[in-house]
């Protein structure tokens, strides 16, 4: 008992001292913001089809359904194709500058907004790739993911020299956005159009009330007891999101092998095979067949598939098991995306597996990154102004609150 | 194997959501009988989920003087090789602790909240992946009210069987030529279409591989057996299927030259897949059929209405 005390206490104090995993809640951010930037590039031409107004599933259509669930979707606030498509472009644009990590928890918003808009008016087009990206784009909003490989964290890195050096530096396009984006959701607010369930608006509201404390809590000296405070609250917040992350990833594997143990082909082995020859999801029938030629090979794919999404969740307490079943599972995600030709719920998948990867890792990953960004811009003939920059300066400042 | 199970008017699927997550191809029938399909309420009236929100508060994006000092540098294995999160810089902020007695309760409040609020939601989501169970048959609404509509979720990938069944939307139109006369076209395969467009394609449309297919699946979920609607998803799905059918005869230029289509009719047809060549298990029967009736057009659906 007299130990257990002071464990707790620790514990207490990592997550209210700092937000935990900041280079897994970077690769998460990129990850999840570069599938659904993919993914809405690859609709690009189909993007009428698949959530326009006049598309199959109509915006008469979404409206009953919507009417009747309550989801939340900013493309029922006006009608019309001009709405449509610029939701579908701030969509994609916003998940390029949560990709780039610019303004990150105002990108992370936005970017949720595009993707509960866009799926939550055409849900019967998705796939399980498009429920993980709705889950994540939710909880993605309440992590402090701009920590390391960001725009956010580079500029936090130059105010914070400039401060050294005495200057006074100004942050116009935070104040801006916050404004123009407030005023509109206020205007929408206003107006009625804001139906459905009140989670997601609450929610909006909630980051813009946030992000104005903690500007205001910035600016005035005599706040930085309320500062302290305010960053401990994002901590512990930045802490639940991530461990909710870790357990929904845990969860998706579990409820996927679990409910494989109890299905016949599952068991007789021979489950994997028949996928593959699904029309849906065959796009390389030759393949398929060479892959379920053996009928030991098939069996032992089938077993070793269900054998590591059940073992996932229990193989996190042990550090080096982990990794292989991650490696394994990545692995086998890369060649669902071809073989099944599903190639977005992998990535998504990818990029939930990777909350486990190791810091170490990453941090290589990283420096491996700056390196070759380094190569690219030397043979670009645009030297670095002031020479090749040190991996120290490449490698991202994990500090700042860039979100 | 059989065709998907027609829906029944108290279906859990058919008056509840279960709308995400569409790719599994899985066959919950393909296996021993079992109660998923418990009635549970079907009114869905939901709390703003407050608890949730106040955390997000503090979360600043504007650079801040409380400068975090730096991190391990990365020439200093920490204990962060480990499994996920690894403690960011260290705590020389001043720190919580330096915080006088009500910041640190505000702090602690802080904690309890998302502390709870996390379990919880872990735990809806957990009761709401779950097969039935004594605490969902109990506690349905709560847990529904919390998990519907955005935290909804369906992770039986490929289960608890794979679908075995190769099901082919075809559809064909009663067309009013341009010279006054009405004919009836042949049969197109719609997912024949499908299936040649993500064959040898690395990066298949989701109007390729999911639109007719969970088309398809919705309609079958939300009708009995005689073809009537249960619900308001049925109507929905009625709708949504005849509209794709529209759209992609009309890519086909079914009508002709001047034709305008009035009416189509949908059928599908479920092929077993056959066994791999190792087992020993006999060969599939012939093809299943399903005939749907005869829908009408409305005339601005006809004319492009559907693009």
């Amino acid at each position: 008992m007299n130990r257990l005390a002071p464990a707790v206490s620790r514990g207490i104090g990592r997550v209210t001292e700092a937000a935990l995993g900041p280079h897994q809640s970077a690769v998460i951010r990129i990850g999840f913001a570069v599938t659904w930037l993919l993914f809405l590039l690859r609709e690009f031409p189909h993007r009428q089809e698949l959530y326009g107004p006049d598309g199959p599933w109509s915006r008469h259509l979404a409206q009953q359904l919507i009417s009747d669930n309550g989801a939340f979707t900013v493309l029922m606030w006006f009608g019309g194709r001009f709405w449509f498509e610029t939701v579908y472009a701030l969509a994609v644009l916003a998940s390029l500058l949560l990709a780039l990590g610019w303004r990150t928890r105002t990108m992370s918003v936005l970017f949720m907004v595009g993707v509960l808009s866009l799926q939550n008016h055409s849900v019967f087009v998705g796939d399980g790739g498009d429920n993980v990206l709705h889950l994540m784009s939710l909880y993605l909003v309440f992590t402090r993911c701009g920590q390391v490989w960001s725009l956010d964290a580079r500029r936090a890195a130059r105010v914070r020299a400039a401060r050294a050096r005495g200057e006074r530096v100004p942050d116009r396009a935070g104040p801006v956005l916050w404004s123009v984006l407030g005023l509109f959701l206020a205007a929408v607010t206003a107006a009625g159009r804001v139906e459905g369930e009140r989670f997601v608006p609450a929610l909006l509201w909630a980051v813009w009330l946030g992000l104005a404390l903690w500007w205001v809590a910035g600016r005035r000296a005599r706040w930085s007891r309320p500062r302290v405070l305010l960053d401990a609250v994002a901590d512990i917040v930045h802490n639940g999101a991530l461990f909710v992350i870790m357990a929904e990833a845990c969860l998706i594997y579990a409820t996927a092998g679990w409910y494989k143990i109890q299905g016949s082909r599952w068991q007789d082995g021979t489950a994997v095979y028949y996928p593959l020859h699904l029309d849906y999801f065959s796009p390389w029938p030759a393949l398929a067949d060479l892959l379920s030629a053996s009928g030991t090979l098939v069996m032992i794919v089938t077993y070793g598939t269900v054998l590591v999404q059940v073992a996932f969740p229990f193989a996190l307490f042990n550090r080096r098991v982990k990794n292989v079943l991650l490696a394994a599972m990545m692995t086998e995600h890369a060649v669902i995306a071809v073989v099944l030709g599903l190639p977005f719920f992998s990535l998504a998948m990818i990029a939930t597996d990777a909350v486990f990867l190791p810091t170490s890792f990453l941090l290589r990953l990283g420096d491996r990154a700056s390196r070759a960004r380094a190569r690219l811009s030397r043979r670009g003939g645009r030297g670095p102004v002031g020479g090749p920059r040190s991996p120290e300066d490449t490698e991202p400042a994990r500090v700042g609150f860039p979100a | 194997m059989a065709v998907r199970r027609p829906a029944r008017p108290g279906d859990r699927k058919t008056d509840r959501h279960r709308e995400r997550g569409g790719m599994n191809a899985h066959d919950e029938d393909s296996n021993a009988p079992h109660g998923r399909h418990g009635p549970r309420g079907t009114d869905r009236h939901r709390s703003s989920g407050a608890t949730e929100v106040p955390f997000t508060a503090g979360a600043g994006e504007t650079g801040s003087a409380s400068a975090r000092p730096e991190g391990r540098s990365r020439h200093s294995p920490g204990p962060g090789d480990g499994s996920g999160p690894v403690p960011s810089p260290g705590p020389a902020r001043g720190g919580v602790a330096a915080l006088s007695v009500p910041y640190q309760v505000g702090v602690a409040l802080a904690l309890a909240v998302v502390a709870v609020a996390a379990c919880v939601h872990l735990g809806m989501v957990f009761l709401h992946v779950a097969p039935s169970n004594t605490v969902t048959k109990q506690h349905g609404k709560a847990i529904d009210d919390w998990i519907y509509p955005e935290f909804e979720q369906n992770w039986k990938l490929f289960a608890p069987n794979p679908l075995q069944q190769n099901i082919a939307v075809q559809a064909r139109a009663e067309i009013a030529a341009a010279d006054g006369g009405t004919r009836t076209t042949g049969w197109y395969d719609l997912s024949a279409e499908d299936g040649r467009a993500i064959e040898g394609n690395l990066l298949p449309s989701h109007t390729q591989q999911n639109a007719l297919r969970r088309a398809w699946d919705l309609y079958g979920l939300t009708h009995d057996s005689d073809n009537r609607p249960v619900g308001l998803r049925g109507v929905l799905a009625e709708h949504y299927l005849r509209r794709i059918v529209v759209l992609r005869l009309d890519r086909a230029r079914a009508a002709g030259a001047g034709g305008v289509v009035e009416r189509v009719q949908v059928r599908c047809r479920v092929t077993d897949v056959p066994p791999p060549k190792w087992s020993e298990e006999k060969a599939p029967g012939a093809p299943e059929y399903r005939l749907l009736p005869w829908w009408t057009v409305p005339a601005d659906e006809a004319r492009g209405g559907v693009r």
